[in-house]
């Protein structure tokens, strides 16, 4: 075990979270409304539908059980869509079914003990939070890769239309960026562009 | 004699006498009555009489919590017998759990559950739905309907239901669900789309007061028994008499005991049971588990010395007991019990026929997802051996 020096952001920030607890108001609900207290979370009880879900909301803890399973939230699976933690009852193929397509990081069983929330709570947010880092790394991932194959085709036109060497055909879009206070993948798009009008 | 050693033990019962679901709990209720009597007139166990506090729980799954604790807390009750619809087992376990009190329960379920605080005298899904199901598919065809009460039993036995479909080629045609309080009318019209879809036999998962709104429907649209047979295992002999016998004539089922059964033991026990509570009464499979289960606690008592539940959760797995099915045992690793599945046809009397059995008790499977069907069920191998493993004693 890798013993932190640190306390991770995701728990200093629980007691500002806004919590959105999906649930019928039963045994389960109290339990979980009652260990939220004490963590000294906001929270608040909705059921059974909810059409928007209130702005802000950092988290949402939904009942997942067979009486759910025809339940539509339109707010499930966008890109704002906030982390869900699933209160599982009647733990059967169908609702573990229903809980995968959820795409949680941690769920809460029922019968509910105040136990094991806060640790599903920290899991989630985390994972959650490194989930968004990671989607973000992969974007511009993808944008600097396209870029690297721009700038490798005009630096090939350039050798080419300049019988120069790969490092010179570089230097040469890299001060002609400079001189236009351009990017360089702009200089090599115009490059690229050209050549594509020039060889019709 | 010290009066702490001749106070009674005491069983708390959660049955419904009233609401949706009371038909069926009410012979529950008599059945651990008869059992109770017939313990204490043998002497009752380490010289205690039984005493019994029963609850009224009126089929509404939120009384149970309360009432649960009504029994542990106000009548001093560590033994709990009751629960039908899971959604009420649901309610009364963590009371069960937080109490240190035992839960019985007697009712066939949708299985996915274990707590070392629960007992589960009544079938789990490889005990009835799965030998049902593949009876069906192998004697009657592979189109079928599916119509159930909308609760979580249902989308279970359809999901099972609905593998084996798949696997033997077949079609799901309709797959339908009603509220526990639906009429006859939203009978009927699900009755004139069945018709419509004219399918090789009818699933039906419908509980309670709805069954005889479905065989009303079914008849007033001319869907009979005859071409089109209704298989439910959640339907029995107390059910039977619910719906009338002119319209449930022919419909199958799947249960670990059938009033009918002629051996001994279930000819003396029913006798017994009906002058005690009158010759109309009607015994099925959760009267008998109700019944059963109550003699499995006194062996459990009589065997530990104590009816202390942690001490009773001990010596409950491995007991067995001479039921009015065969001999029943309790399984050492899930609190469930072995059982001997039968598929029964609704005679002209409202009795069930057997017509095909397993030849040796099953063992409960509550957590299995993928089913493999029983060789029994099937049209060809009808009444050899089975498959399943014989245990002991």
């Amino acid at each position: 075990m890798i013993k932190p020096d640190i306390t991770l952001s995701v728990l200093k920030d629980i007691r500002e979270l806004s919590v959105v607890i999906l649930h019928p108001q039963d045994q389960d609900c109290e339990e979980i409304s009652a260990q939220l207290r004490r963590l000294g979370c906001n929270y608040q009880v909705i059921w059974p539908t909810l059409e928007i879900l209130p702005s802000g909301t950092d988290l949402v803890l939904l009942a997942v059980r067979p009486e759910t399973l025809s339940m539509k939230y339109p707010w499930l699976g966008q890109p704002s869509t906030p982390p869900l933690i699933p209160v599982v009852t009647f733990e059967n193929p169908l609702t573990v079914t229903a809980v995968l397509q959820l795409d949680a990081f941690a769920t809460i069983a029922s019968p509910v003990r105040s136990a094991g929330l806060l640790t599903a709570i920290a899991v989630t947010l985390s994972q959650h939070r490194a989930k968004r880092m990671l989607e973000r790394y992969l974007v511009r991932l993808e944008q600097k890769h396209s870029h690297v194959q721009l700038i490798e085709r005009a630096t090939q036109i350039v050798m080419a239309s300049r019988g120069v060497d790969q490092p010179s055909a570089y230097k040469m879009m890299r001060s002609q960026a400079m001189a236009k206070r351009e990017s360089i993948e702009s200089i090599a798009r115009e490059i690229v562009k050209a050549n594509e009008v020039l060889t019709f | 004699m010290p009066i702490s050693t001749t106070k009674p033990i005491k069983i708390g019962t959660l049955y419904s006498t009233t609401g949706v679901t009371a038909l069926v709990e009410r012979t529950q209720l008599q059945a651990i009555q008869f059992a109770i009597e017939e313990i204490n007139a043998a002497g009752g166990v380490l010289g205690r009489e039984f005493s019994l506090v029963s609850l009224d729980s009126a089929s509404t799954p939120a009384n149970y919590p309360g009432l649960a604790e009504r029994l542990i807390l106000e009548h001093g009750v560590r033994l709990i017998m009751g629960c039908y619809m899971s959604s009420t087992r649901k309610a009364v376990l963590p009371i069960a759990e937080r109490h240190n009190t035992l839960l019985f329960y007697a009712t066939p379920y949708e299985g996915f559950e274990y707590s070392r605080n629960v007992f589960y005298a009544g079938a789990a899904p490889n005990q009835n739905i799965l030998p049902l199901a593949s009876y069906m598919l192998s004697h009657y065809g592979t189109r079928v309907a599916m119509v159930g009460s909308d609760y979580v039993c249902p989308y279970e036995s359809n999901r099972i239901m609905s593998e084996l479909i798949g696997e033997h080629g077949g079609k799901k045609v309709q797959e339908t669900y009603l509220p526990l309080e639906a009429n006859l009318a939203d009978f009927n019209t699900v009755a004139k789309q069945l018709k419509a879809l004219n399918p090789d036999f009818i699933f039906s998962t419908v509980v309670g007061a709805g069954n005889a709104h479905l065989h009303r429907a079914l008849s007033d649209v001319g869907l009979h028994s005859t071409n089109t047979p209704v298989a439910s295992h959640m339907c029995n002999e107390t059910d039977i008499a619910s719906i009338g016998v002119h319209l449930a004539e022919g419909l199958i089922t799947c249960a670990s005991y059938f009033q009918s059964l002629g051996n001994a033991e279930n000819q003396k026990v029913v006798a017994g049971y009906q002058a005690r509570f009158g010759r109309h009464e009607n015994t099925n499979v959760c009267w008998e588990a109700a019944y059963f289960q109550t003699h499995l606690i006194a062996k459990a008592i009589a065997i530990s010395g104590s009816e202390d539940p942690t001490l009773l959760a001990q010596s409950l797995p491995g007991t067995y007991f001479d039921a009015p099915q065969g001999r029943v045992k309790i399984d050492e690793q899930n609190n469930h019990t072995y059982l001997l599945p039968r598929i029964g046809r609704c005679n002209s009397v409202g009795q069930f026929d057997v017509v095909a059995s397993s030849s040796e008790l099953v063992r409960a499977d509550p957590f299995v997802v993928a089913h493999t069907a029983p060789l029994w069920t099937r049209a060809k191998h009808a009444r050899i051996e089975g498959q399943e493993k014989r245990v002991g004693q």
